[in-house]
């Protein structure tokens, strides 16, 4: 006799897996099996094609790496600018918050091509269009926004008595940010560090503007496919960009409990 | 700190700079010099090409034939940037305001209404065809595509690279009496709803499709040689009552049009529909290849009212910083050789821009046994010239109106 309690979580899981996993699933079945037409679900032999023009583009190697550090990048640029930001504005009040607020959203409210037009500009006069560098600071267009809002509502949740507790005991403010403030935001940081990944890894018209097609990420080798038939190769190409974020998710979570550790025996 | 950020703006200004300031020779300048010499200065050079990258036969003819002969015998490094030619004009739009001469660029692969914007804002490195070889060995001045690329005067600003003619294509095993002109078709579309439908007007191939409907209401092709919108009034009515009278056997009801071709072809590949269409009379061949589209794909031509052929180009920009690289790619693109090779459909499988009187025998008996005596062929007397570009935005405009709603 299986309990209630399990029958429920056997219906979330399962609603998790349906949700979740089985459309990467599908599109993984999908890329080694081209041809076959719905309801059909198996064209009768297997083709590896789809993955051999993947791996067959001398560039892709190159760009799935560069798509990694550029993400790794933007995610720490994010997290060192966004936590200050989200800091003052959360615990501070002065004249023109509401004005700077904004003014932090602003990006994300207008188009982000008409900005990158005059960012192109400026960015070919102090040389850095076409370069890994230009690439990632264009890449915090779209994302520093959505970082300072996540952590700003991290640090309202979190009560500043904490904060206060700590200084009663002596503990510096400095040593009281690392040891209690991002222990205790962590589910915040985690939801801005995927977010911004996940944003940073789906650009394209910023990356091709910006880095000229010199800068090869993955979205500039996969999205030109969408414009063929070829499901097949688009099916192939969707599951790696699956798993650039789960891997990403794995690393991140690995530092995260190495960081615990030290903060604890420290 | 302070002190730190300002010298390092100035640095990357300075940088910024001085690598403006490289050596580049304009068109004239060039003409100035003899073929050998453009070699010379060629070698060693590496140059990037802009191109669409989303068909693996194109890409893997770039990479497996042009890359390695440009090595071998000019050491020439090419390399290709995927990028459509709407998001290059951008970049090279931006480039131009902030006067950039260090382009990433050296080639580009344009035509039509691209090129017109290109030429318009003096994006384009110049007049360079006539410096070109293989373009008076190979190509000569004949044809009508060499002058002209969709109603804008080419003036040597682009070299000719590839022709292709509009075909359909068709599954054999649900259509058992294909249609040869535009009315049988409309006619099998009524007597099969929900089988046929055109990709929006907004989508080149859509467009093009309604093209082919304004030359079959045209009495003769002559009378859309030149942009008249006086003939457009009256006669648009015809067009318009022809399309609304099968728009309800199209595809849903034709209350709703594939976005764009890669949707038809996958409608078509999914069995959805028994048609799609497309520039390039063997894109059928690779697909099939590819298990994309079914074994019993066939093409067809419709001899009433003809199939426009359409070419597409290649070109500089006006910040190319390896011209002579750039001179010497180009013209082998435009090679007998490499244009052969291009015809061959496990590699590429598209019409070539030779001009076959220019040709040795054997070179033509290289291009008759590449296309095989089953190989889908256009008549010449069924090809149609391409229209103005000025039609094409017609279209778009009047489409809405008059089929949407």
């Amino acid at each position: 006799m299986i309990a209630k309690r399990d029958l429920q979580k056997i219906f979330w899981l399962l609603l998790l897996f349906l949700l979740f996993i089985a459309p990467a699933l599908l599109m993984f079945w999908r890329s080694l099996s081209p041809g076959a037409v719905w309801p059909e679900l198996f064209s009768g032999e297997w083709n590896f094609r789809a993955w051999q023009v993947i791996f067959s583009d001398g560039n892709i190697i190159n760009a799935l790496i560069n798509t990694v550090l550029i993400g790794a990048a933007v995610v720490l640029i994010n997290f060192l600018l966004a936590v200050p930001a989200a800091y003052g504005l959360a615990r501070f009040n002065f004249k023109g918050k509401p004005l700077i607020e904004s003014v932090m959203m602003m990006p994300i409210l207008i188009p982000v091509l008409a900005i990158a037009m005059g960012m192109h500009i400026t960015m070919i006069r102090i040389g850095l269009t076409d370069t890994m560098t230009g690439v990632i600071l264009i890449h915090l267009m779209p994302t520093l926004p959505y970082a300072i809002r996540v952590m700003k509502s991290g640090f309202d949740r979190l009560s500043i008595t904490w904060e206060e507790q700590s200084a009663v005991l002596g503990v510096g403010r400095f040593r009281t940010f690392f040891t209690t403030l991002i222990p205790l935001l962590l589910p915040s940081i985690r939801s801005m560090a995927v977010l911004v990944f996940v944003i940073s890894l789906s650009q394209y018209v910023l990356t091709s503007i910006i880095g000229g097609g010199q800068v090869s990420t993955l979205p500039l080798i996969y999205y030109p496919y969408f414009n063929s038939a070829d499901s097949a190769v688009v099916a192939g190409f969707s599951v790696i960009f699956v798993l650039l974020p789960m891997l990403f998710f794995l690393v991140f979570e690995g530092l995260i409990r190495l960081y615990l550790s030290a903060v604890r025996s420290a | 700190m302070k002190k730190v950020w300002f010298l390092g703006v100035t640095a990357s200004c300075i940088l910024a700079a001085c690598s403006s300031e490289d050596e580049q020779l304009s068109a004239d300048e060039l003409a100035e010099k003899d073929w050998d010499a453009i070699k010379e200065s060629a070698e060693g050079a590496e140059i990037g090409m802009y191109m669409w990258g989303g068909d693996d036969s194109v890409n893997r003819y770039i990479d497996d034939i042009v890359v390695p002969h440009l090595d071998e015998n000019y050491d020439v490094t090419l390399e290709r940037y995927p990028m459509d030619a709407p998001d290059f004009l951008n970049r090279l739009m931006s480039e131009k305001e902030a006067g950039d001469q260090d382009g990433t660029a050296d080639v580009l692969w344009i035509n039509g209404e691209n090129f017109r914007t290109a030429k318009q804002n003096d994006l384009l490195y110049g007049e360079f065809t006539h410096l070109l070889p293989n373009m008076e060995e190979y190509i000569g001045d004949e044809a009508s595509f060499v002058h002209i690329d969709m109603g804008t005067e080419i003036e040597g600003y682009e070299a000719p690279w590839g022709n292709v003619q509009f075909a359909f294509q068709y599954d054999a095993d649900r259509v058992d009496d294909p249609p040869s002109t535009m009315d049988e078709l409309i006619e099998w579309s009524i007597d099969n709803p929900g089988e046929f439908t055109y990709p929006n007007v907004n989508d080149f191939t859509g467009n093009s499709f309604i093209s082919h409907m304004l030359y079959s209401v045209a009495d003769s092709p002559d009378e859309l040689e030149e942009y008249d919108e006086e003939w457009l009034r009256a006669n648009e009515e015809e067009l318009w009552s022809k399309l609304n009278d099968f728009q309800d056997s199209l595809w849903r009801e034709g209350q709703t049009y594939p976005d764009d071709l890669s949707q038809l072809d996958q409608m078509y590949a999914d069995g959805e529909v028994s048609f799609t269409m497309g520039f390039n009379e063997h894109r059928a061949e690779s697909m099939i290849e590819d298990d994309v589209f079914p074994e019993s794909t066939e093409t067809i031509f419709l001899e009433e009212p003809g199939s426009i052929g359409s070419t597409h180009y290649l070109s500089m920009p006006f910040n190319t910083t390896e011209p002579e690289a750039a001179l010497i790619a180009i013209n082998y693109m435009i090679s007998a050789e490499a244009q052969i090779k291009k015809l061959d459909p496990s590699l590429w499988g598209e019409g070539h821009v030779l001009d076959s009187d220019l040709l040795s025998e054997e070179q033509q008996a290289e291009i008759e046994e590449h296309l095989g005596d089953d190989a889908v062929e256009a008549d010449a007397d069924i090809i149609l010239p391409e229209l103005d570009s000025r039609y094409h935005d017609w279209i778009i405009d009047r489409w809405e109106e008059e089929v949407v709603q």
